[in-house]
């Protein structure tokens, strides 16, 4: 189902001047940072999710191990800010790897336990490394230094600079998706018996699919950090775990730009309800069940059927 | 170390072993059922101990009262959530249940939290089972002794019924062809509305047992439930004999962890999974390719 050349143009000039404005149109210029830091988390995820078709429950650990990752090397190592990102994103793939080829060991559901699992592990590991993270008071005093001559403690700035990244990220995702991996990705979730009759072997492209994913989590992750000036326990959490899943599958999974719109949505709406009410769990809950229950297939998805086709 | 004090440990990791045993029981039978993996389980849990808290405090009602009424409340709620959401997503793939139960977990644990508050409540051991026992070597707890005896029992209880009943009967039948049970004239829809209500019975049980040697909060079932993973994973999914050896595999790892390297003790366990991963990842009793 291809979009209409006029569609795409129609659409990107909508995201543009969105994405422009959007410090504008949020109650506080973080908050949409912190919308565009979950959109890069949630293209990643849906390489994984949407078009690899598992499903992992422990996704926060990547975003939590990115986080920690730039966040430490910004106070010990480095003041820059590239540098400390990638070595959030290494921490994170070099987690990723052994995590992944025993994960992928096991199919559907039992991955997404064999991963909740293992993320609890490195929650708990965090939790008991006091000297090194904080514990549960979390990682504090993250700096926030300049990229090259550009000064980042403005948070419109920083805004602009993550939207950079998130843009490069969108264009990143799109790209692999469209390559011969990402064909054989969406191959074997279609099939996996006819994908291996063709000499596809699956463990090795879901185990790459899983690190490219936790990359993405993982540079959400650091820019989370430097965001905060801070990394919070619980971004290595359940919570988060199941939130990226909710984002991805509300947007609509296996379309990337519809987990994009998921994740902004969602980082929005929950802001705006815990600013209301002290029972925004309990309505978190009943959006997981309404979204479940009602739009499952997603917003994108809907709205490619009932508008472009 | 003294041998008492090491066999004491033993025994507590036993016991602590049941809670798991009885909590994964409740999951695997479930999973192997109806393919649903419930997150709300640990609530479910945390649901049994606040029945018997509210039976017990409000109610004034006896020990044994609670053990018989708040399993069949927590019944009741699981059945309800299975019929009116659980059931409509069963043509679907695995995860929306999956997303459905998270959900469900949310919000029975912020509606706990707003009722009840977020610190917790004492719960006593009841009068008739405080004290300790002479085993001849060494004096253990009566209510601790009393868990392991139910747990035993129930255990029994419920292979009984697997292999020997007609409702049984449907469990193994449903596990291996749903559609196949339903065919041959089974009302698959109403029994699995009892198999659920069956599995939240028994985590609300595991609830109720568990009140009195731990703390009665809302938090309860979130750190008790991705341990029931691991529990049903090392085990190997659907299988009763391979959740009660994990069950209690586990309760002496987090025991003796505990007492030799506390820091082990939220640790280890996941450590141990990765191991049974590596060199059987079916887990113990689970079959090849089921429900993958």
């Amino acid at each position: 189902m291809q979009l209409k050349a006029r569609h795409k143009i129609a659409g990107i000039i909508v995201g543009a001047v969105f994405l422009l404005a959007a410090p504008y149109l949020v109650p506080y210029q973080a908050l949409a940072t912190q919308m565009l830091i979950f959109a890069i988390f949630a293209i990643g995820f849906d390489i994984l999710f949407g078009y690899t078709g598992l499903l992992s429950f422990g996704h926060a650990a990547f975003f939590g191990l990115g986080a920690y990752g730039t966040g430490l090397s910004l106070i010990h190592l480095t003041s820059s800010v590239p540098l400390a990102l990638g070595m959030g994103i290494l921490l994170a793939v070099a987690v990723a790897i052994p995590m992944g080829f025993l994960s992928t060991q096991r199919h559907g559901i039992y991955f997404a336990m064999v991963t909740l699992a293992f993320a609890q592990l490195i929650y708990f590991i965090a939790f008991q490394w006091r000297s090194l993270t904080g514990g549960d008071d979390g990682l504090q005093g993250v700096p926030r230094p300049s990229l090259g001559p550009v000064d980042l403690s403005s948070d419109l700035v920083y805004y602009y600079f993550v939207m950079a990244v998130f843009i490069l990220a969108l264009v990143l995702g799109v790209r692999i998706i469209r390559s011969p991996f990402g064909r054989a990705l969406q191959a074997l979730r279609e099939n996996t018996d006819r994908a291996m009759s063709v000499g596809y072997d699956p463990r090795k492209y879901k185990l790459i699919s899983f690190v490219i994913s936790a990359g993405f989590a993982a540079l959400a992750g650091g820019l989370y950090a430097m965001l905060q000036n801070f990394v919070p326990l619980f971004s290595l959490g359940l919570d988060i775990s199941g939130e990226i899943v909710l984002m991805t599958l509300v947007g609509g999974m296996g379309t990337i730009y519809g987990p994009v719109i998921g994740a902004m949505s969602i980082v929005y709406v929950k802001d705006f309800l815990s600013s209301q009410t002290d029972v925004w769990p309990l309505i978190m809950g009943v959006l997981y069940v309404v979204s479940v229950m009602t739009f499952r297939r997603g917003v994108v998805k809907e709205l490619k059927e009932r508008f472009f086709k | 170390m003294e041998p008492v004090f090491l066999f004491s440990q033993f025994f507590n990791g036993l016991v602590l072993g049941c809670i798991y045993v009885l909590l994964s029981l409740g999951l695997t039978v479930v999973f192997g059922t109806l393919g649903v993996v419930n997150f709300a389980h640990g609530a479910l849990y945390m649901l049994g101990a606040y029945a018997a808290y509210t039976v017990a405090t409000h109610l004034h009602l006896n020990f044994l009262a609670c053990l018989i009424l708040c399993p069949v409340i927590v019944a009741g709620i699981g059945m309800v959530l299975e019929k009116c959401l659980i059931s409509k997503l069963y043509k679907l793939p695995h995860y929306y249940n999956l997303l459905l139960t998270f959900g469900i977990m949310f919000i029975i644990q912020d509606a706990i939290k707003i009722i009840f508050g977020p610190e917790g409540e004492p719960f006593n051991i009841p009068d008739l089972l405080q004290g300790a026992v002479n085993l001849g070597f060494m004096y253990y707890p009566k209510y601790r002794l009393f868990i392991l005896v139910v747990t035993a029992l129930l255990s029994g209880g419920l292979w009984l019924f697997i292999e020997k009943t007609r409702l049984g009967a449907i469990i193994r039948a449903g596990t291996d062809n749903a559609e196949m049970a339903d065919a041959l004239g089974t009302n698959i829809s109403w029994t699995f509305t009892l198999i659920f209500g069956l599995g939240a019975g028994l985590s609300g049980l595991a609830g109720v047992l568990a009140a009195p040697i731990q703390n009665v909060q809302p938090a309860m079932g979130m750190d008790i439930l991705v341990q029931t993973f691991v529990v049903v994973i090392i085990g190997g999914m659907g299988s009763i004999g391979g959740s009660i050896l994990a069950g209690l595999v586990i309760g002496q790892i987090l025991t003796f962890s505990i007492v030799f390297w506390p820091p082990g003790s939220t640790t280890l366990i996941y450590a141990f999974m990765a191991l049974v991963l590596v060199t059987r990842p079916r887990g113990f009793f689970g079959r090849v390719s089921f429900f993958e």
